[in-house]
């Protein structure tokens, strides 16, 4: 048995290349001849093709002779072998559950392909497209992310379209009443000669319902409809306590997880000491990790039920889908 | 805003008309009423709705991290309702 092994080998060397050369072969190894669908106790070499033809349509130079230096081959259909890929990879066409980001962020996770106005758009959060409020509409969005190495314009794959601001709380305020109060505070300041000015700030911001943003494709052509790993999104549904559920993401690929909190009112850090109140949230167990936000988040049978953007060390914290979807004027 | 300020002077009015009509508030409705409160303590960082682990509906709680005071202070039910303190860390973007 050794002894045969090491002969075929032997044999394998000399002609894989002549093997290799010829139409549909993708593979040559050794391994139990089957004949009619079953395993035999018969050493052979085996030629994987991409499809098998029959052989009156291949000539005698194309075809795999039956046997090599008297060992035995036999023909097997594999299709295409293709390299493994991995979310923080470049996907063209893109899917959902992989690497994406502003130019001047890290990287996140493309959610999926939803539908503006009769055009597929990529749907991710706020703080992967438009950098947490501070993008400009028309930015360029990169696959993968600028941290997995996606560069401008190599990589450029789509044009911030619309994202919802997320009102952060101690930021500046925008009610006209206290501006204009604090206005003619501060000239009275000046009039006394004073330096101190005075400015309001919010101390309760408003809520938020969702961390939400799409971008436009450059091309038509980069669209794929499927999430990485889990498939086609087979519709919405409304997310319930006791929910199981899974998410494709950058960082942690497939992962599963149940809602067990919802109308979950929630404090969210966002570096740099900036804080949102959140709230009308659903919250599972800890099912992500930093890169993972933005991805599109699934029942069991595929439909779509929220958008994930943020967690702790135990937590998940998603948008519910309805809210993204009247928020941004966007369908499946 | 006029049309904000007015909206809201007609609704006001007839949400308290729906309350009302139903005497019993549910869980949804003691922790609206609640959150703010709890969202000022030392340490809270959610206030949700899941379950007890009897698996009765309950007003969840999470802190960021051991917080003694802010425990003792919440109290174990709400006009009826268990109210559930977890420690779940800080919620941060992802």
């Amino acid at each position: 048995m050794a002894d045969d092994l090491n002969r075929i080998r032997s044999i394998l060397s000399v002609h894989r290349r002549q093997l290799l050369e010829r139409p549909n072969v993708v593979a040559t190894g050794i391994g139990y001849k089957e004949t009619g669908g079953a395993k035999t106790e018969q050493l052979c070499i085996v030629c994987s093709v991409t499809e098998k033809v029959p052989a009156a349509r291949l000539s005698a130079q194309e075809m795999i002779p039956s046997a090599v230096d008297s060992t035995p081959t036999d023909v097997i259909q594999t299709g295409i072998i293709r390299a493994l890929q991995v979310p923080t990879d470049r996907f063209r066409p893109a899917p959902g559950g992989v690497s994406v980001g502003h130019v001047a962020i890290t990287a996140g996770t493309l959610g999926c392909w939803v539908t503006k106005e009769g055009q597929k758009v990529i749907l991710s959060n706020n703080h992967v497209l438009a950098n947490s409020n501070a993008a400009e509409i028309g930015d360029a969005i990169l696959q993968p992310g600028p941290f997995d190495g996606g560069s401008f314009p190599q990589d450029h794959i789509a044009k911030l379209t619309q994202f919802v601001p997320i009102s952060f709380q101690g930021e500046p305020s925008e009610c006209p009443f206290a501006n204009a109060v604090i206005s003619v505070f501060n000239l009275g300041c000046r009039l006394i000669s004073s330096n101190t000015r005075y400015q309001v700030t919010k101390l309760q911001a408003e809520d938020n319902l969702v961390d939400a943003a799409i971008a436009t494709p450059l091309n038509p052509a980069d669209v794929n409809d499927e999430i990485f790993n889990i498939g086609t999104i087979q519709g919405t549904v409304s997310g319930e306590l006791g929910m199981a559920i899974k998410k494709s993401g950058r960082t942690t690929g497939v992962t599963t997880g149940e809602i067990q909190q919802v109308d979950v009112t929630a404090n969210v850090q966002y570096g740099a000491g900036q804080v949102a109140l959140f709230t009308d949230q659903l919250l599972a167990g800890a099912m992500s990790q930093g890169g993972d936000s933005g991805s599109a988040v699934l029942d069991d049978g595929n439909r779509l039920t929220g958008l994930l953007f943020a967690g702790s060390e135990t937590t998940t914290i998603i948008n519910r889908i309805e809210n993204v979807f009247s928020a941004l004027g966007i369908s499946l | 805003m006029r049309i904000v300020a007015i909206c809201t002077v007609i609704l006001i009015p007839l949400l308290a008309l729906g309350d009302d009509a139903d005497m019993s508030p549910s869980i949804l409705d003691v922790k609206k009423q609640h959150e703010a409160q709890f969202l000022k303590m030392a340490g809270v960082v959610s206030v949700g709705i899941g379950l007890d682990s009897d698996g009765n509906q309950a007003i969840v709680v999470g802190l960021d991290g051991s917080h003694p005071d802010t425990e003792s202070s919440i109290p174990a039910t709400l006009e009826g309702f268990p109210v559930v303190v977890q420690t779940i860390g800080s919620i941060r973007a992802q």
